[in-house]
């Protein structure tokens, strides 16, 4: 569509055409459309007209249609008798762009203005004769052959191209080797006077074809290729004859296929400087090897600096031993590794890193991509067990693949990094695999500290609540101590009659071993609550974590006359958690429903203990005060850190439970029951049954 | 009461270890007892005359060992009552006598003291390491 609006541009600008709506016509014909003034000058060249002759509309409208004819001679006398019969009707010979000759079957119309005089002439042509010359051209989407034209204005660098022509033409190369750079002056000085949108989108990239104009050819003009522009405009500014094209291939690259550069110089007086230069090729897409290079170098750029360690993985040499195992029938390559650990050896030194970017060289503390130009074996130095992983990844056919591996550094530290690989897609048989690499040591270790601040927390509000319980602990310890006295006690005097009674001695004797060991437990279970430990998941019954919580708290509930029912549900699924913390959880709700009950003065003063399994398999605890409830303004903050309605206390009970059972998976409400009280219950999953 | 007969002791204690140590220390002193595990039960099986002296826990399920005091008291029971206990509180000690117990102990007991107050509480004696009680010479 721009292509064409740009067409109009040159028709409207010349003021011949009767309306655009005409001129929109003439593009989409079919047929080559040419209007030409009565000195041959071409005013009018249409898209059809391009395919047919190859010119594009930016080279041939200004120059003369006698210069197109290949046979000068036919074409005076053809031209005559347009000039007296005002029409005309026949083949011609003409030149094409790419500097052969073609015969066209034309049909030419002079027009008149409205006094009668001759105006134009106008002219429908189309290819002749049996084997048309461009027949494979004219199968070609045209869009593909399009040509990429320019104007450029070289006034400016006139001197230098006259100069260099000299140096040409004498042959003088030693002193033309005194200016290396003289093709970089030139096109530095060659201003881009017009493009058309061809070449706007091949190397216009995002200024578009208005952000080329009055710019330097070399701001646009593709590196590769350069030399080949500079010499053919030398070449074109300073040939006498004007308008004889001047071609040059390029080097075949990628996408466009044999492309050719054309150049000549403008034919209409009074612009000497001007040269057009036409680019043809086709390509196999609607990109050119230009745009993919300039594409490509952008991303290249983009890697470069991206913000997160890039290495381009070349492991082409593995996908024909992936392939021969799968045809010998290798389904499971782990059980194949077992018997073959030398592959994984293999993989490490046949796959090799081709490129770094400057974040993976700053990861490693190296001074150049060039430091990582090896096998892949030295990345997993620290994590041996790494590259098995990834040909299992690779194997089984996965896009991609992600862990977190510690690496060593070129300068000797270990690193925590999360190594993402990303592997080719079968289309893509370059086989380029990408491992990026994220440092993460920073992550986890604040992860860490963070989880040392967590249990360092927990076990100060464990610490704090037992110093509440010393009395209660007290008592149950001088429980089994008591018995133990009376009974050595007891002892004693049977030994000490005159007749001892051994056997009786024996069985107080074992009483106090029992009563011992009962004491030593609980001093072991304060030890544990009171010890400062890693958080540790085992296998336990909940149940029985009640039973120890209530070591704590059973004097405390006696003393205060409460009513403590417990019913536990037989059978519970056994559940993975601290034993601890879970202990501590229970006694901290414990310890709530005591205060709650004890702050208030309704006559029945019991607590409800109770445990079951809910309907999606959780363990569930659930305890029940008959307490003055939570005021509902607190239901939804009674969690939250250092909330509190005591005068004593830090509130950061209720907070600790929350975080532990969290952390476990669980969940743990709050709520108020309708015969009074406050209910508090957590959930924990049961994992699932190890086959 | 019968200075030659040995006296009848209940003990209501719910810690059983401790139960059965108080049980054998009287064994080995020839003084037969009657061990309860909650006071109700005790107060079931008390008759005017059968127990000579209990011995009781203050911390126990259901009815407290102060309560059983008090209910004897008010049921006019003259048996002398000795309260042992791990609580080391003076409040409970002080309401503990102004009820009317004839001892106070805190656990673990020293049986000398005990049988102190036992001695005195039923004015009975019985020498420590003799054979199985009934020393009539107090």
């Amino acid at each position: 569509m721009t292509d064409m609006a740009w067409r109009r541009g040159c028709v409207d600008n010349i003021d011949l055409s009767a309306n655009t709506e005409a001129n929109e016509l003439a593009d989409l014909a079919s047929d080559s459309v040419i209007v030409f003034d009565l000195t041959g000058n071409i005013r009018y060249w249409n898209p059809a007209s391009e395919t047919l002759y190859g010119w594009p509309a930016i080279g041939a409208v200004g120059r003369s249609i006698g210069d197109m004819s290949a046979n000068t001679a036919v074409h005076i006398t053809q031209w005559q008798s347009l000039m007296q019969e005002g029409a005309w009707e026949g083949h011609v010979d003409r030149r094409t762009l790419w500097g052969g000759r073609i015969t066209a079957s034309v049909r030419q119309t002079v027009r008149c203005s409205a006094d009668g005089r001759p105006r134009d002439v106008v002219e429908y042509g189309r290819c002749a004769g049996k084997e048309p010359p461009l027949s494979s051209a004219l199968d070609i989407d045209v869009h593909r052959l399009a040509t990429a034209s320019w104007e450029f204005d070289i006034s400016g660098v006139r001197p230098l191209i006259e100069q260099i022509a000299d140096l040409f033409s004498r042959g003088a190369m030693a002193e033309l080797a005194q200016q290396p750079d003289w093709t970089d002056e030139l096109l530095e000085g060659a201003r881009i006077v017009d493009v058309n949108e061809r070449a706007a989108h091949l190397v216009g990239a995002h200024v578009g074809r208005a952000g080329m104009i009055g710019q330097s050819a070399s701001a646009f003009w593709p590196r590769v290729g350069r030399d080949v522009l500079a010499e053919l405009i030398v070449a074109v500014a300073t040939d006498h004859s004007r308008g004889i094209p001047r071609m040059r291939k390029l080097a075949c690259d990628g996408v466009l296929r044999d492309p050719v550069v054309t150049a000549w110089r403008s034919e209409e007086g009074g612009r000497p400087d001007i040269v057009f230069v036409a680019v043809n090729g086709a390509t196999d897409d609607d990109r050119s090897f230009w745009y993919l290079r300039a594409s490509e170098e952008r991303y290249r750029k983009l890697i470069h600096h991206l913000p997160t360690a890039l290495l381009q993985v070349d492991a082409s040499r593995m996908a024909p031993v992936f392939e021969k195992l799968k045809n010998t029938g290798v389904s499971d390559l782990n059980a194949y590794l077992d018997q073959h650990p030398e592959l994984v050896e293999f993989m490490k030194n046949v796959v090799r890193i081709t490129e770094a970017n400057q974040r993976a060289v700053a990861l490693f503390g190296g001074t150049a991509p060039a430091d990582f130009i090896t096998p892949v074996a030295f990345l997993f130095e620290a994590s041996p067990q790494t590259p098995r992983r990834i040909m299992l990844a690779r194997f089984e056919g996965k896009r991609n693949y992600t862990e977190i591996m510690k690496v060593r550094t070129f300068d000797g530290r270990l690193l925590d990094v999360q190594l993402s690989v990303t592997f080719p897609a079968p289309p893509e048989r370059l086989d380029v695999t990408l491992f990026s690499l994220e440092d993460i040591t920073e992550r986890l270790r604040t992860e860490r500290q963070l989880r040392q601040v967590e249990t360092d927390f927990t076990h100060a509000a464990r610490v704090s609540m037992l110093g509440e319980f010393a009395t209660s602990i007290a008592h149950e310890i001088n429980q089994p101590l008591s018995a133990i006295v009376t009974n050595g006690e007891t002892s004693l005097r049977w030994l000490s009659r005159d007749n001892p009674n051994r056997a009786k001695v024996e069985q107080l004797t074992t009483r106090i071993v029992s009563s011992a060991r009962h004491a030593s437990d609980i001093v072991q279970r304060i030890r544990g609550m009171a010890a400062k430990h890693e958080p540790a998941r085992v296998s336990l019954d909940l149940n029985d974590v009640i039973e120890e919580a209530l070591l704590f708290v059973r004097h405390d509930i006696e003393a205060k006359s409460i009513h403590l029912s417990v019913r536990l549900a037989s059978n519970l699924p056994v559940i993975l958690a601290d034993r601890v913390q879970l202990q501590q959880v229970i006694v901290n709700l414990l310890v709530n429903s005591i205060q709650a009950i004890a702050q208030g003065c309704r006559p029945v003063r019991k607590i409800d203990l109770a445990t079951r399994v809910d309907g999606e398999g959780a363990v569930v605890f659930s305890i029940h005060d008959s307490g003055p409830g939570i005021p509902d303004e607190n239901l939804d903050n009674i969690f939250d850190s250092f909330f509190t309605t005591k005068e004593t206390g830090m509130g950061i009970g209720l907070a600790v439970c929350q975080s532990i059972i969290l952390a476990h998976g669980g969940s743990i409400g709050a709520s108020n029951c309708s015969d009074g009280g406050a209910q508090f219950r957590f959930s924990l999953p049961v994992p699932p049954k190890a086959d | 009461m019968d200075l030659f007969e040995a006296p009848v002791i209940a003990i209501v204690e719910d810690d059983e270890a401790m139960r059965e140590a108080l049980s054998d220390l009287f064994q080995v002193l020839g003084l037969p007892c009657h061990t309860f595990e909650r006071a109700e039960t005790f107060l079931a099986a008390h008759e005017s005359g059968v127990f000579d002296c209990l011995i009781t826990d203050v911390r126990l399920p259901g009815i407290s060992g102060l309560d059983l005091l008090q209910r004897l008291k008010t049921m006019g029971s003259t048996m002398p009552v000795i309260v042992v206990t791990s609580h080391t509180d003076p409040n409970i000690r002080s309401r503990a006598i102004a009820i009317g117990a004839h001892a106070y102990l805190t656990k673990p007991l020293a049986s000398d003291a005990l049988l102190q107050h036992l001695k005195s509480a039923v004015r009975y004696d019985f020498s420590p390491g003799d054979g199985y009680g009934g020393n009539a010479d107090d």
